[in-house]
């Protein structure tokens, strides 16, 4: 059948893209590579879950048996949740077809008979409008959609998969820092702070305020001071907490776009002209070795 | 001798940008780079084609600009450059890249894998090596943080959302590769010079004989704005937080 194919490896995204094929007025197909994931997926509020199976566990690998089932049904557009994953895949599709494609958009409508989206340039500092007409492929991550809800029935078809790629093994990434796409609260650290010791005292805030704590890229990547994943940023952490308050972060653009959707940007920073500022909606220009203390006390009375 | 190819690209430094008073984008002053992550494939190409005794070339498609991009390149190890000269490569999308690029890997002999970086630091599309899997018919492997090769298979560790997986693939294949993957060589001197030296290939868009016209419409850039408050706290420091709490609560964050 025709109208929107979607695919994501988390059933979250799969279930937020259904409504974008509702608001476009579509069919929302749901595909799926195993049985347990299809039956997952029959929750999501689509028309149909389409399980493809074949002899390769890794989704990429049923890439040419997507483009072939978009073909021969007709299908509209096939929407991807914008994981590692869902990437490969849905750029591996757009290969075969030949078709356009657009990246990881910011915003999505179907209008005038034609996808408009949105997406981010160089690191967030610029957004490109781009308009994709005919069958073409879109990666959407999280949270652009409310997800949608309700039964639908599995249909399976068998396929060829591609072999040549094997898996050895999977192991899971234990998170061992903050889980900051989950916070309320984050206080976020940069570069402005002196040595790794005086974590200690963003700590204390971070407990004063139920805080996670993040930091911008510098403080792990280039100095080690927390672990890779607590860094915010385009290729770091992408949040939306209610608080976003960072000390000693100068707000370049690849940071900030980590945060632009925070409901409140709090701002410290010892250099008035620090683009973080821009970026806020209170700040202080001071030191935040003189600041934070004094928040600690208030927050402490308050 | 087997080749191993770097595809990478001249882009825009976006520390250069200027957005303008009505939000268009100015990058008339901007000075070029290649990419950030590039940086990192043409590493793990060098690295590769060492080990497989073969060697390493860089492929960019551009246009004028990125012929400055062929010395630079060719300082960090690798042994020839092939450009692929193009007006047409500023307006190009992913499709229009891949089939440039497809098409001249077409001509080149005994490539036994192509690298990638994960994605451009202009665009970050991430999708150029998983398309030239489709249009060449290679294997591909998105996100690898790890490569080891033992004879001709690659054993190749991708870092995904959530877990750590392990994949083999036999050459020829296509590779992206994420940045932790190498610390980039910095080019010394010798190697700077040496660089002007070494061969260059020039074909042009026409040359492949490719469809240049995107798939995807594209309005002009535009700067970003963020709509927020913008209010600096004045006055002493415990004034000041005194006023940053009061804040805090008003908007309900506490």
């Amino acid at each position: 059948m025709a109208g929107i194919y979607i695919y994501s490896d988390k059933a979250n995204i799969a279930a937020e893209l259904v409504t974008l094929a509702r608001q476009a007025g579509k069919t929302a197909v749901l595909l799926a590579f195993d049985q347990d994931q299809a039956d997952t997926l029959t929750q999501c509020g689509a028309d149909q879950v389409c399980l493809l199976q074949g002899d390769s566990p890794l989704p990429e690998n049923y890439a040419q048996a997507v483009a072939d089932l978009l073909t021969q049904e007709g299908a509209d557009l096939l929407a991807v949740g914008a994981t590692a994953r869902g990437r490969d895949l849905a750029a591996r599709v757009a290969g075969y077809l030949d078709c356009g494609m657009a990246s990881d958009v910011s915003s999505l409508s179907y209008q005038d008979g034609a996808w408009q989206c949105e997406r981010m340039l160089y690191g967030g500092a610029v957004v490109q409008g781009q308009i994709l007409m005919g069958l073409c492929v879109v990666t959407v991550p999280a949270g652009k959609f409310e997800a949608a809800s309700g039964n639908c029935d599995i249909t399976a078809l068998t396929v060829g998969a591609d072999t040549r790629v094997s898996l050895v093994e999977q192991t899971p990434i234990v998170k061992t820092g903050a889980d900051l796409t989950n916070a309320e609260r984050v206080v976020c650290v940069g570069m402005g702070l002196d040595k790794k010791e005086d974590l200690s005292m963003i700590q204390e805030l971070a407990n004063c305020l139920s805080a996670e704590i993040g930091c911008t890229r510098g403080v792990a990547e280039e100095r080690h001071w927390l672990p890779v994943e607590q860094y915010i940023g385009i290729s770091g952490a992408v949040i939306r907490p209610k608080l976003y308050l960072c000390l000693g972060v100068s707000g370049q653009v690849q940071h900030v776009v980590g945060v632009r959707d925070a409901k409140l940007i709090v701002a410290v920073d010892i250099n008035e002209k620090a683009p973080i500022f821009r970026s806020a909606d209170y700040g202080i220009v001071g030191d935040m070795y003189e600041v934070v203390p004094l928040l600690v006390q208030a927050l402490k009375n308050a | 001798m087997s080749v191993v190819i770097a595809c990478y690209k001249w882009v825009i430094d976006e520390a250069d940008l200027r957005i303008n008073a009505d939000l268009s984008v100015d990058s008339s002053k901007a000075k070029g780079k290649i990419s950030d992550y590039d940086k990192n494939a043409i590493e793990a190409s060098v690295q590769i084609a060492a080990e497989l005794g073969g060697k390493p070339i860089g492929l960019t498609f551009g246009d004028s600009m990125s012929k400055n991009s062929l010395k630079d390149a060719l300082s960090r190890g690798l042994e020839e450059a092939v450009w692929i000269q193009s007006e047409e490569a500023a307006s190009a999308d992913g499709r229009v890249t891949a089939q440039v690029m497809a098409a001249a890997i077409k001509k080149l002999e005994n490539v036994s894998l192509i690298i990638c970086a994960e994605g451009a630091s202009d665009t970050y599309a991430r999708q150029t090596a998983p398309r030239l899997g489709a249009l060449l018919n290679l294997p591909v492997v998105t996100s690898v943080c790890n490569m080891q090769l033992q004879g001709q298979t690659l054993k190749l560790q991708r870092k995904l959302d959530d877990c750590l997986e392990t994949v083999e693939v036999a050459l020829p294949a296509i590779i992206s590769v994420l940045p932790e993957v190498n610390e980039p060589t910095i080019p010394g001197l010798k190697a700077v010079m040496a660089a002007g030296k070494k061969p260059v290939t020039q074909w042009t868009g026409k040359d492949l004989g490719v469809d240049l016209q995107p798939r995807v419409q594209a309005a002009p850039l535009q700067g970003y704005v963020m709509n927020r408050k913008n209010i600096i706290l004045q006055g002493e420091p415990a004034e000041q937080v005194q006023q940053m709490v009061a804040a805090l609560r008003k908007e309900g964050v506490l």
